[in-house]
């Protein structure tokens, strides 16, 4: 049985060879995975913002899109990974509460998180293969190193892989 | 101002607005159902927000959140957060009728307007306390329901708190309806946008 591997809010995390990279109960956030098929590296970030410049600081580059990107592809990086064979996958970003009339930005900041994350995953060039976001319901995330499926768990919806 | 920075004597005073909003809440919840509510002594205390939901249960965990937003003096989020089977305890409680001859769907949909309407009135409650405690005007929103993973809920009050740094500022406040078959818990949780911290604070004069 592989390892199974919790990437906690704003956590990033890199694995070689095995593994299970996991993260329950996404709702507004993004699980994000980058892997390189043919050296079996892989990577997951559990992204919460969209723009750290909005942040009056950054203690975890995995908290914000533009800063979880690069650092989660140095980790891949130093693990031996190559940028050319690298693709993403991703998940999350919902708006849970909706309430009619009213645009805060904090509601929808979920919309506003899965846009960052692929803006700037197409700055680095990573294509992204398969994405499951938006909608207003929970997902959990399970990406398998083995078989590169991400697994999403959403509530009175089933699970599908992508 | 981020949270970090906030002083003990203003902790006390955060403290002391969530211990008066819960026993308002209280009262009107009792008053909405015809139980006895008890309510516990309320937390204040800051806290990393990547352990807001971990205070409140695993990131799995079904519940119910119902979420009212106040704009004008206060751009604030309230949430009241309620275990998924105890929202349904507490809706069918509220509806005086047998809902088992209708449709699923149909029955869904009163419950849910229930439940609406039981956030409606507990964090109108916690409102009033605070518009008496700082003479704001605090006009709500309608409440939006939702049922979901702790986990995914909670991201809404880790990325609000998480805008302005990774402190959060955690009022845990209980409830217990009691005199049912199985006695039902929720907490409210009050999310400011950044910046409303200040301006409540300076109202409360600490």
């Amino acid at each position: 049985m592989a390892d199974t591997i919790h990437v906690g809010m704003a956590d990033l995390v890199a694995i070689k060879k095995t593994g299970i990279l996991v993260t329950l109960g996404l709702g507004s956030c993004i699980g994000l995975v980058l892997f390189d098929q043919e050296k079996k590296i892989a990577g997951m970030a559990h992204i919460m913002l969209p723009d750290s410049r909005e942040s009056a600081s950054v203690v975890k580059p995995g908290k914000f899109a533009d800063t979880a990107v690069p650092k989660l592809l140095d980790e891949m990086k130093a693990l031996g990974a190559g940028k050319a064979g690298l693709k993403a996958k991703l998940a999350g970003g919902a708006q849970m509460f909706n309430i009619p009339g009213k645009s805060s930005s904090f509601l929808a900041v979920g919309a506003r998180n899965a846009e960052a994350t692929k803006e700037w995953l197409k700055k680095f060039g990573i294509p992204v293969v398969a994405e499951d976001t938006g909608g207003n319901k929970g997902r959990s995330v399970e990406f398998n190193m083995l078989t590169l499926m991400l697994t999403v768990k959403t509530l009175g919806m089933g699970t599908k892989e992508i | 101002m981020g949270w970090g920075e906030i002083t003990s004597l203003q902790l006390d005073a955060v403290r002391e607005v969530g211990n008066i909003g819960t026993g308002n809440a209280a009262t009107a919840l009792s008053q909405m159902t015809g139980r006895t509510v008890d309510i516990g002594v309320p937390e204040a205390k800051i806290i990393p927000i990547y352990e807001i939901s971990e205070h409140y249960g695993s990131p799995e965990d079904l519940v119910c959140a119902v979420l009212i937003r106040t704009e004008g003096d206060l751009p604030c989020n309230f949430i009241f957060l309620i275990r998924e089977e105890d929202s349904r305890s507490l809706a069918d409680l509220l509806i005086p009728m047998d809902l088992s001859s209708m449709d699923e769907d149909m029955q869904a949909q009163m419950r849910e307007s229930a439940l609406g309407e039981v956030g409606n009135v507990v964090l109108g409650a916690f409102l009033n306390a605070i518009s008496m405690l700082t003479g704001y005007v605090l006009p709500a929103s309608v409440p939006s329901v939702a049922h979901d993973m702790l986990g995914a809920i909670m991201d809404v009050v880790a990325s609000i708190f998480g805008v302005l740094g990774d402190a959060a500022l955690l009022v845990k406040t209980s409830l217990r309806v009691k005199d049912m078959e199985h006695e039902v818990g929720g907490s409210v949780i009050m999310v400011p946008d950044p910046g409303a911290l200040e301006s409540l604070l300076q109202r409360l004069g600490v």
